[in-house]
């Protein structure tokens, strides 16, 4: 028997794809138009075909941002992960002050990203290299944010901090799926925390790793506030992702070579997307 | 006539809300009270943060002097988003600086040759609004305040050392290599804000010894043909320049890299330094931490003849007409209203800046007066830096020249650079 959907179903969609389609579809469309252009925000424009696509895979410039975002995107990922999920375990164990500890933990994801930037900006700057040459030990005497070898690690390190708790939440909502049976058995069956770990829980929350990975990556790509505010792209060149130099061509007039950058950005981000959603197809365990 | 036109068919949202409810208005007292008949409502669009409540009072002034006008005034560091929405205020007030140019150079903005006041600027403080562009037969902007800047010193710390103020490249050097050795920070830089350095390094180092207008001229022709072999180029033209650069970089603290311009500004008004590149911006900054600090101002001299030097300037406020504007003649009274000599003296003396007009009396704060005979000589020039578009991050390449020593693949940078931008046509 075919049920049929009530139309009043349809109607709550349109609010959404209103709002969807005027603040989202309809400025990315517009902005995909002008990178054929040589519009500058205002005035007269003309067409120039694909030359800004040309002009931008000769940039240099353009080339080290997406190589700086890749690789910055890549590590962070993984060490976010990696930690969100050992303090989910953690917080999913039975120990004292559980309630307190999450909300400690979740703290760095209420503030904005500005904020926790310009937050660390000043630990950096200040009271690390402090600390360092209190107990004499000599490579941090410096700072890392004027190091153009060691800058982005403090990206790294910020972001991380900051996207650690919402992964954490999630794992942890995971592992409450998890029926507490499973374990039991297996402990029977002779099998210690790291066998459990690895033949229980990582299969069972495989769909919640995928999830994350992607948003991860999909976040981090976009990275723009925390390096505002920690290096603002510097030193040198050294910390330029490609939102910041996207947002650098409105300012400079650069207004289509940008609107360009942006849209192989857009097409980048959701092949990347689709590979890691094809990468991990089939691996999630159900039950 | 097309003003006219656009007089009525083009009001902006806002005025012909506001002169909606003043007809209202008029229509409900008008019988009462004989108030004058409304004459519409004029925007007003200015930059700086620090004058806000100065501009406030002065447009209160202007609406009692207008009886009929009312202005609104509203203030942003933006200049894009309104003649993006084709909704610019009738009369900016802004930094006429290069992202100006772009709507100067595009023919944006309304001819003022005809205004009383325009006749009244210092030909060439005007030509400094037109070296970024310029629209064929129009004056598109009244440089209404010029910011010089310069060294700023420490008096005291210059006394104590007995240092006389350097007039050479060579005494310059030898100021900052006594004070080294005196254990004293010579000049304070704040490498973390890419703006001041940019400002104070490189246009200092390169203001006396290029003509920047010029040079920027020439390249513009050049465009993509620049290299180490054309007429002009970042390598070979800013070559000594840049030597000079990377010397005083020499003289920096040692924390240069993550210090920023408040962080600067806080160590100099502590007396942690001798000598800041800053303009008159942080003076008001620096009087905040220590209202009595004994400053002075000198040009930085980058050669062995005393009479190279030059201050630093730049329009820092410029106002304008949008073509646009809902109703230019209204426009047109205010600027002539902000020309007035009592008003343009006074909010240039207020603000340690110097009135543009041929009339102007000098900057009478002791804190500049080591400039002052620069601005009247016209012995200035507006920094290299301002000449180049956002979009090379020319902050960030100083920031790895000064951190290795190496300015020349910084030179070489901005000449490819330039070359990118000009075969898209994107040097303005």
């Amino acid at each position: 028997m075919k049920r049929r959907v009530e139309p009043v179903y349809y109607l709550f969609l349109v609010p959404t794809l209103v709002l969807f389609t005027a603040f989202v579809v309809g400025p990315a469309l517009v902005g995909i138009f002008y990178s054929f252009t040589d519009y500058i925000g205002v005035g007269t424009w003309s067409f120039i075909g694909l030359s800004n696509y040309l002009a931008l895979f000769d940039d240099p410039a353009i080339l080290q941002s997406y190589t700086f975002t890749l690789g910055f995107a890549a590590v962070t990922v993984i060490i976010a992960q990696v930690i969100a999920l050992g303090l989910a375990v953690g917080l999913s164990s039975r120990i004292r002050f559980l309630a307190s500890l999450r909300s400690v933990f979740v703290l760095p994801m209420v503030l904005s990203g500005i904020v926790v930037a310009y937050v660390f900006s000043f630990l950096f700057s200040n009271t690390l290299p402090a600390a360092a040459t209190a107990i004499g030990f000599a490579p941090l005497e410096q700072s890392i944010l004027g190091n153009p070898d060691l800058a982005w690690l403090s990206i790294v390190i910020v972001s991380a901090w900051q996207t650690i708790p919402g992964a954490m939440l999630v794992y942890i909502g995971g592992l409450t799926a998890i029926p507490a049976d499973l374990y039991e058995v297996s402990a029977l069956d002779g099998a210690g925390p790291w066998r459990q770990f690895r033949s229980i829980t990582v299969p069972l929350i495989s769909g919640f790793i995928v999830i994350n990975t992607i948003l991860g990556v999909k976040g981090y790509l976009g990275a723009y506030d925390v390096i505002v505010g920690l290096t603002g792209g510097g030193p040198g060149t050294s910390t330029r992702s490609v939102a910041v130099t996207i947002f650098g061509g409105f300012t400079g007039g650069d207004y289509a070579y940008q609107m360009t950058n942006a849209t192989i950005f857009f097409v980048l981000t959701v092949l990347i997307s689709i590979v890691q959603l094809i990468a991990t197809r089939g691996r999630m365990v159900r039950l | 006539m097309s003003s006219d036109v656009r007089h009525t068919t083009m009001l902006g949202r806002r005025s012909f809300l506001a002169r909606a409810a003043g007809v209202a208005l008029v229509g409900a007292f008008g019988a009462a009270c004989s108030a004058p008949e409304s004459r519409g409502t004029l925007r007003f669009y200015e930059q700086k943060q620090e004058v806000i409540a100065y501009f406030d009072k002065l447009l209160r002034a202007f609406e009692a002097e207008h009886p009929g006008l009312s202005v609104v005034h509203d203030s942003t560091s933006s200049i894009a988003p309104q003649f993006v929405r084709n909704d610019p205020a009738d009369v900016g007030c802004f930094n006429a600086n290069l992202e100006l140019a772009r709507y100067v150079e595009r023919g944006q903005l309304s001819d003022l040759s005809h205004l009383p006041s325009a006749a009244t600027i210092r030909p060439d403080i005007g030509k400094l609004a037109e070296q970024y562009a310029t629209f064929p037969g129009r004056t598109s902007v009244l440089p209404y305040s010029l910011a010089a800047a310069g060294v700023i010193y420490n008096r005291k710390i210059f006394a104590d050392h007995r240092l006389p103020v350097p007039t050479t490249w060579t005494e310059f050097v030898d100021v900052c290599t006594e004070l080294k050795r005196a254990g004293v920070v010579p000049v304070y830089a704040t490498g973390r804000t890419t703006w001041t350095i940019w400002q104070g390094l490189f246009d200092y180092s390169v203001g006396s010894l290029v003509d920047t207008a010029e040079f920027f001229r020439t390249m513009k022709e050049l465009g993509t043909d620049v290299g180490p072999d054309s007429e002009v180029s970042f390598q070979k033209t800013f070559a000594v320049a840049m030597e000079r650069a990377k010397t005083i970089s020499t003289f920096f603290n040692a924390d240069q890299a993550v210090r920023s311009y408040e962080d600067g500004n806080l160590a100099f008004g502590k007396g942690q330094a001798a000598m800041y590149l800053q303009g008159p911006w942080a003076i008001g900054q620096i009087a905040l931490v220590d209202p009595k600090l004994d400053i002075g101002t000198f040009a930085l001299p980058v050669s062995e003849n005393p009479n190279d030097r030059k201050a630093r300037v730049n329009v820092d406020l410029g106002l304008y007409i949008p073509q646009r504007s809902a109703d230019v003649p209204a426009a047109a009274e205010l600027v002539e209203f902000l020309m007035r000599p009592d008003v343009i003296n006074a909010y240039n003396q207020d603000n340690l800046a110097y009135a543009t007009t041929k009339t102007a009396p000098p900057q009478r704060d002791p804190r500049l007066a080591g400039l002052q005979t620069y601005v009247d000589r016209g012995a200035f020039y507006q920094g290299a830096g301002t000449f180049i578009p956002t979009s090379i991050p020319l902050g960030n390449y100083l920031q790895a020249a000064i951190g290795s020593g190496d300015f020349d693949t910084m030179l070489r940078q901005l000449d490819a650079d330039w070359r990118r931008l000009a075969r898209r046509g994107a040097t303005t």
